[in-house]
């Protein structure tokens, strides 16, 4: 797996590539609570991702609930099919804010 | 592991309990994502069959072949290993009676991974929404009812999300309505998770709908191992008789029934 | 092979009762050379299952010795402090023949320290946790619960017997030395009573006849003891295969061979340590 941190104003966007496995998902969970600890809105991109189980699925809740807390805006970006199989596996596809591109959520320039 | 190499292979499976035999050349396939059933009347061999999948017991003779690994061959922490990326659901739930549901789901990745605390229990609630548990995850084994702890069971056998899971016998003690749901759940987790799902059963009408493909054993040897469309259109009388539902007509070999009746007497 | 039991009827009476014997002396050694092997493993997963990715969690350790060791302790003490005060009346009567009751507390203090508390700590012991752990091993045995540890990759040696075993070892040698204290408490209460000897000077006698050695002496035999209760507990729950009848019969089996082996044990240890 790999985690990229990239800044798209006002966002923090954290692009997660390859296998969300139990081996990385906790590297993926401490990326996304670390943006939100800096009180930034937070997208998550998973158009690279290969595979994701339900560690990394967890991990993304995880984010949600902390970022609702917060009052901080936290949504899915260009959700693969191999990672949205388990979302709707147990229907968090209905929960998750979910964009299908950078540009439905982005304010336009 | 090649991926198309089956996800399951077993090669001529012989198995003795005692001088008994048990399964005598057993040989099938399945291939990764796959529904196979293994259908039988009682003692036809299929719990043992599927102990022997389940690497609890060795076999006589013959190979076993998981994910690519002969699990008669491996040592233990090869084992070990492939044992995370196995489901198992075992017929009366086998949920430790000491621990509350929540607990029995999360300990498997309690015991084999180093997630946060928050992950486990996270993903363990998951899999509890998963099969209509959810609320549930304080309460001891004890308190549920046979379906609840069939859909506990399963949840505990998913929540690694393996990549081969093994149901013994999920409809057996049900009502229709519940098992039917069952069976609705276990087509779900294939097609969001790509499972292998082996399920062991004597219902018909279950078997029927959810496999892609049946092993009808009998006495230890394999009938067939083919679709559904196959084993429904076959003329084999042993296979006639367990759809139909008549008794068992078999030829009788005089000499050795009296020989059976008489022994250690004369 | 050997013949069925139903063939050896057939034969002659004799033989057949020769054939029985062996048979059964077989199926005791089997189990003798199980017990082994049992205590061979719950002794590695302890020592090197760290290494193995499989540790023994301390917290598994501590949950058990409170059950097998701190609840015992209302029950060990009683029956200590009883059994104290009976060595003090029996002693006194039985010197009294010789006009010899001071020496009462050389009695008391040496069979407590050497015999009596090990011996009645691990014979309760036995009682509680010896059918305990056999009926909650042949329980989960029964419920497929060891296949569902062995599937999850647990084994069930490492996750249920080690973990206890070192709750034992820990625990019966603590309560053995309480158990030497209550009794002895026991014996100076009826001491002071019978005898107009003040506690104090029952107890410096007592410390000036014992050495360390006669402490020693129980302590190690409830450590043996520790290691029978645990082990017959363990593998006759393990070896449950006829339901809950079956359940029935192991807990029973594990109290009366408990019981009875720490009793040899007990023979074969005295006997070895003090002539």
């Amino acid at each position: 797996m790999d985690i990229r941190i990239e800044d798209q104003p006002p966002f923090k966007v954290v692009r997660l590539s390859g296998d969300v496995d139990l081996h990385s998902s906790p590297k993926a969970r401490e990326a996304i609570l670390a943006c939100l600890k800096q009180k930034s809105p937070l997208l998550v991109e998973l158009s690279a991702v290969s595979y994701m189980d339900s560690s990394g699925v967890a991990s993304l809740v995880e984010g949600y609930q902390t970022a609702k807390k917060l009052g901080l805006e936290f949504g899915l970006v260009a959700v693969a099919p191999a990672a949205m199989n388990v979302l709707k596996l147990a229907r968090l596809d209905k929960v998750f804010p979910i964009h299908a591109s950078f540009a439905a959520r982005l304010p336009a320039t | 592991m090649n991926s198309a190499d089956p996800a399951i292979d077993v090669r001529n499976l012989v198995t003795h309990y005692g001088t008994r035999k048990i399964l005598d050349d057993i040989s099938f396939q399945a291939r990764q994502g796959e529904i196979m059933v293994i259908m039988g009347g009682s003692g036809s061999g299929k719990s043992t069959l599927l102990r022997h999948l389940l690497g609890l017991h060795n076999p006589t003779s013959g190979c076993i072949r998981l994910l690519g690994k002969d699990i008669t061959q491996l040592d233990a922490d090869a084992m070990y290993d492939l044992r995370k990326n196995m489901g198992v659901a075992f017929q009366g739930g086998a949920l430790f009676n000491s621990m509350t549901v929540g607990e029995n789901v999360e300990l498997p990745l309690r015991e084999h991974t180093a997630l946060d605390g928050n992950t486990i229990r996270i993903m363990s609630r998951m899999k509890l929404e998963v099969v209509n548990l959810a609320g549930f995850e304080d309460l001891m084994p004890a308190e549920l009812s046979g379906g609840m702890i069939k859909r506990a069971a399963l949840a505990r056998a998913i929540v690694m999300d393996p990549r081969l899971l093994f149901f013994d016998e999920p409809s057996a003690g049900l009502d229709p309505v519940v098992s039917a749901e069952l069976d609705e759940l276990i087509l779900t987790l294939r097609d969001a998770m790509n499972m292998t799902i082996v399920v062991v059963t004597h219902e018909l009408e279950s078997a029927f709908k959810i496999a892609d493909r049946i092993t009808v054993l009998d006495q230890g040897r394999i009938l067939m191992s083919d679709t559904v469309a196959a084993v429904r259109a076959s003329d084999n009388q042993r296979i006639r008789s367990l759809l139909d539902r008549t008794p068992r007509n078999e030829a009788m070999d005089p000499d050795e029934y009296m020989e059976r009746l008489t022994r250690e007497i004369f | 092979m050997l013949p069925s039991r139903r063939a050896c009827r057939r034969l002659d009476p004799v033989l057949a009762f020769v054939a029985q014997v062996g048979q059964r002396s077989l199926q005791s050694l089997r189990e003798v050379g199980y017990h082994a092997a049992l205590l061979a493993e719950a002794f590695y997963w302890l020592l090197l299952g760290r290494w193995r990715r499989q540790p023994v969690r301390l917290r598994a350790v501590f949950k058990e010795a409170i059950g097998v060791g701190v609840n015992a302790i209302p029950i060990v003490a009683l029956a200590s402090f009883a059994t104290g005060m009976m060595l003090a009346i029996q002693g006194i009567y039985t010197l009294r023949t010789f006009g010899a009751e001071g020496q009462v507390v050389l009695g008391i203090s040496l069979s407590v320290t050497r015999e009596f508390a090990p011996l009645i700590t691990g014979i309760f012991v036995a009682g509680r946790s010896g059918s305990a752990i056999a009926a909650r091993i042949g329980t989960m045995q029964i419920s497929q619960e060891i296949d569902a540890l062995r599937v999850i990759g647990i084994n069930p040696v490492r996750y249920l017997v080690a973990p206890l075993l070192a709750a034992m070892l820990l625990t019966l040698p603590a309560l053995t030395v309480l158990s030497d204290l209550v009794a002895l408490f026991g014996g100076a209460l009826y001491c002071a009573g019978e005898l107009s000897l003040p506690m104090g000077v029952f107890f410096d006698r007592t410390f000036e006849v014992l050495i360390v050695q006669d402490v020693l002496h129980g302590v190690l035999k409830s450590v043996i003891f520790a290691v029978i209760v645990t082990l017959i507990g363990a593998a006759n729950g393990f070896n449950v295969s006829a339901g809950a009848e079956g359940v029935g019969r192991a807990t029973t089996r594990a109290v009366v061979l408990g019981c009875i082996g720490i009793i040899l044990a007990d023979m074969v240890f005295t006997f070895l340590t003090s002539r």
